[in-house]
């Protein structure tokens, strides 16, 4: 492909300078005295002032997502006030629980694997002989997320293949005192319900030898 | 003069520290409230809430006990206190100063309660009934009623004047009215206490709990020095900023004076004469009992003492700019120090017109001229502008505070500066606001005068026509004046912090302009100007004196009718509807309304 040297964005060699006047700021009596610019710009910050003040006082301050292109007092006294969260808040992790109370979880370590930040800490365990489960699907012996660490990026949730792990308890990391309060265990992690206040998820679990169980399992080939 | 002559009392003594923990009081409590005022409404201006979270929690119990005593209190006062009268014109005069306090209270009560009741429903069928009505409603009722209780006085006022109604009448009227006054007084703070829920209440007082809250913060904080300072500057930088901006306020007067009556006759003043103020004063009359001056001590130098111990402030800057081992803050405290020096010329020459005028350095003639005549801002507008430019300068506040300019040099000379140290270097700097408010208001606000007060009462009188006349007694006059004082020294104070919120700051080569090229010349022409006038005007005919004295009552009455009408004003604005207007143009926004914007939550986790 050959350059069209006529086209450059810096000036061709001889070409002519075009030039745009700009008027000069104005600099008449108004502006040089200084005083009536003192005396608008007091009016301005003083009415701000007086209405802000009564809005406050009056609780008729603005809300200052609704309100954001108004003009107004746009602070809200958190923690008494609130701001709603988005149903696709992320919030801290939550591992759901199948009806007879144990993880969903199957210690495939999807999420540890995908997790950017490397937060995510599983011990996978077998269950015990004659167990029906035991041979088909493991168990987490220890499921640790360090919350100082992880970002909040939601790719464990998307990785779970059992809606094992989720992110919607609405719920912030606490300002703990230390950092090893920040990383939360198995049993806590199993201990926060979902927004909806249930610590399962909609999502049905189809164990094997369930009727709804769709495909082979130890005892029956399909 | 005190008429005792040279007899040495301890009265006098008590009396001058009473005084002196007065004037320290007010201008360390005020110069803390100022600090978190100016932080508040910088927040305000900018649409930002500001320091309000201080919060103190106090069982319910105790709140009650803070809403009924004083209202139990205040009732029991003005129902002993305004039922008596010596003569039945007093007594109407009495029920009339009764009536008004009702309408007074009653209205402000209705607003509070109705506003309330709008914000958090209505707990009972009362509520539910004032609730109906807007706050706004509830104060213009009150202000017709006010008008209406007015007329009512005068018109029975005359009544008893002409004979047409009995004493007995006049005085059973006031005791009613004093009486009722008391049962709302008391019966308003008891439905408050009532309204508070069990448990404990938060108390924030509008967030001036931050003051307590900074001020503790800086006592514990580490008191940081640098490796090479000299600790010895180090340390006494920030009082030598401190003192001279406390004790500036010794020679302001914060009252005319307080005369006690002489009971036992012998001139020496003791201390059961303390309770005997005396009942009324003549005006222009001298005190011919004992007199206290209401200022701490009465230098025949007066302003020239300010001006010499003002500018000794700078030293705490520079010595804290040079100690700290640090080239900024050595910038800041040499800025400081030459600022300093230019402004005080200005300073000094900007006022040197309204001497020729008052012909006076002392404060309390000058004071006495304004209410005689006309306040100095009116004299001298221009002195007005350039004194004031002038002390901000002095007093290192925005436009002019190049000494801690952020940009440049950090925070100036006290970038080395931490815990208490820092903290009188701010309440010095904030004391100074005050002082040099104090100072404004002295010279060209009418001092602690109201316009048409004098000594015996207030006396409007435009020309040579009388057009109202009450007489009040001399405590009364007094605690007024006092009030003026300290009012509008917060008053000027506010504006003078408002600035900072408003200007850019000057470049520095363009502050010094402005000082020597500016203010220092329109100074001089000023004191030329005023020099010819004041010449002219002596030399002139009494026709153009008793002309300018009317000039000087028609500025009065400007000022009293700004005075009446500021407060209805001040109402007026805060019981205005909102414009609101929604907007709903992101999708947060859609969803936040739709869940119900900000709601008050629970504390979660």
């Amino acid at each position: 492909m050959t350059i069209d040297q006529t086209k450059t964005w810096t000036k061709p060699k001889g070409a002519q300078t075009t030039t745009k006047v700009v008027a000069r700021p104005t600099r008449d009596f108004e502006v040089q005295s200084y005083l009536p610019a003192v005396a608008k710009g007091l009016a301005q910050t003083m009415s701000a002032f007086f209405k802000n003040t009564k809005e406050m006082i009056l609780g008729q301050k603005k809300d200052p997502v609704l309100e954001s292109l108004s003009w107004g007092i746009t602070t809200i006294s958190y923690p008494e006030e609130k701001r709603p969260y988005t149903d696709r808040f992320r919030g801290l992790h939550r591992l759901t629980i199948r009806d007879d109370g144990s993880p969903r979880c199957v210690a495939c370590l999807c999420c540890s694997t995908v997790c950017p930040a490397q937060c995510i800490h599983i011990e996978a365990g077998e269950y015990a002989e004659g167990d029906p489960r035991r041979g088909y699907e493991r168990y987490p012996k220890k499921f640790v997320i360090d919350e100082l660490r992880c970002v909040f990026c939601g790719f464990c949730v998307e990785a779970c293949p059992c809606d094992a792990i989720r992110m919607d308890t609405g719920l912030h990391a606490v300002p703990y005192d230390s950092r090893e309060q920040f990383i939360y265990g198995k049993d806590l992690l199993m201990g926060f319900t979902g927004r909806d206040g249930s610590r399962l998820t909609a999502n049905p679990r189809h164990e094997p030898g369930d009727e709804t169980h769709p495909g082979l399992d130890r005892e029956q080939a399909h | 003069m005190n008429q005792t002559g040279t007899s040495f009392g301890w009265v006098e003594v008590v009396l001058a520290i009473v005084k002196i923990l007065i004037i320290i009081g007010f201008c360390l409590n005020f110069s803390a409230i100022a600090v978190w005022a100016d932080r508040r409404q910088s927040a305000m201006i900018q649409h930002r809430v500001g320091p309000n979270r201080a919060v103190v929690n106090l069982p319910s119990f105790i709140v009650q006990g803070i809403l009924v005593a004083p209202g139990i209190l205040l009732g029991a006062l003005a129902a002993l206190g305004l039922g008596q009268a010596h003569t039945p014109q007093a007594a109407i005069d009495r029920m009339g100063v009764s009536l008004q306090l009702i309408v007074l209270v009653g209205w402000f009560n209705l607003v509070v309660l109705s506003w309330r009741i709008h914000r958090k429903g209505a707990l009972n069928a009362f509520e539910q009934a004032v609730g109906s009505n807007l706050p706004r409603a509830y104060f213009y009722a009150g202000l017709a009623a006010h008008v209406v209780v007015g007329l009512l006085t005068m018109g029975l006022s005359r009544r008893v004047a002409d004979g047409q109604m009995s004493a007995d009448g006049a005085y059973l009227a006031a005791r009613i009215a004093s009486v009722v006054l008391g049962g709302l007084l008391g019966a308003s703070g008891v439905y408050a206490a009532l309204r508070i829920p069990k448990g404990t209440v938060g108390i924030r007082l509008a967030g001036t709990l931050h003051g307590i809250a900074d001020a503790l913060k800086m006592m514990f904080k580490e008191d940081f020095i640098p490796k090479n300072a000299d600790r010895l500057l180090h340390a006494l930088g920030p009082m030598i900023a401190m003192f001279p901006a406390l004790v500036v306020m010794a020679v302001t007067p914060f009252g005319d004076q307080l005369c006690f009556q002489d009971v036992n006759h012998n001139g020496a003043f003791e201390f059961s004469e303390l309770l005997r103020v005396k009942g009324a004063m003549a005006r222009d009359a001298v005190c011919e009992g004992h007199s206290v001056p209401l200022q701490i001590v009465d230098l025949n130098v007066g302003i020239l003492y300010i001006f010499a111990i003002s500018s000794t402030g700078v030293i705490g800057a520079a010595i804290a700019g040079w100690a700290s081992d640090n080239k900024f803050s050595l910038l800041g405290g040499l800025r400081a120090a030459s600022q300093m020096v230019s402004y005080e010329v200005a300073m000094g020459l900007s006022l040197m017109g309204l001497f020729l005028i008052y012909s006076s350095l002392r404060f309390n003639p000058m004071v006495q001229w304004q209410n005689d005549y006309a306040w100095g801002i009116f004299i001298q507008p221009l002195a007005f502008f350039m004194f004031l430019a002038a002390s901000m300068a002095e007093t290192k506040r925005v436009p002019f505070d190049q000494p801690e300019g952020e940009s440049e040099i950090v925070a100036g000379y006290f970038v080395e500066y931490s815990g208490f140290k820092f903290g009188m270097f701010m309440a010095g700097e904030y004391v100074e606001v005050l002082t040099s408010s104090a100072l404004i208001v002295t010279l060209f606000f009418g001092g602690y005068t109201l316009p048409f007060l004098f000594a015996d009462g207030i006396d409007v009188t435009i020309g040579s026509t009388q057009l109202f006349a009450y007489k009040m007694n001399h405590l009364a006059v007094t605690v007024i004046q006092i009030l003026t004082f300290f009012g509008k020294t917060l008053l000027m104070s506010w504006v003078v912090i408002f600035f900072r919120w408003t200007l850019p700051r000057f470049r520095y080569d363009q502050l010094m302009k402005f000082g020597w090229t500016k203010l220092l010349p329109l100074a001089i022409l000023n004191l030329a100007v005023t020099a010819v006038g004041v010449v002219a005007i002596d030399a002139a005919g009494p026709g153009l004196h008793a002309t300018l004295k009317l000039l000087g009552q028609l500025s009065h009455l400007l000022v009293a009718i700004g005075i009446l009408l500021m407060p209805i004003g001040i109402v007026w604005l805060f019981l205005r509807p909102v414009e609101s207007t929604r907007f709903l143009k992101s999708s947060s926004a859609r969803f936040a309304n739709a869940a119900g914007g900000v709601k008050p939550t629970p504390m979660q986790a």
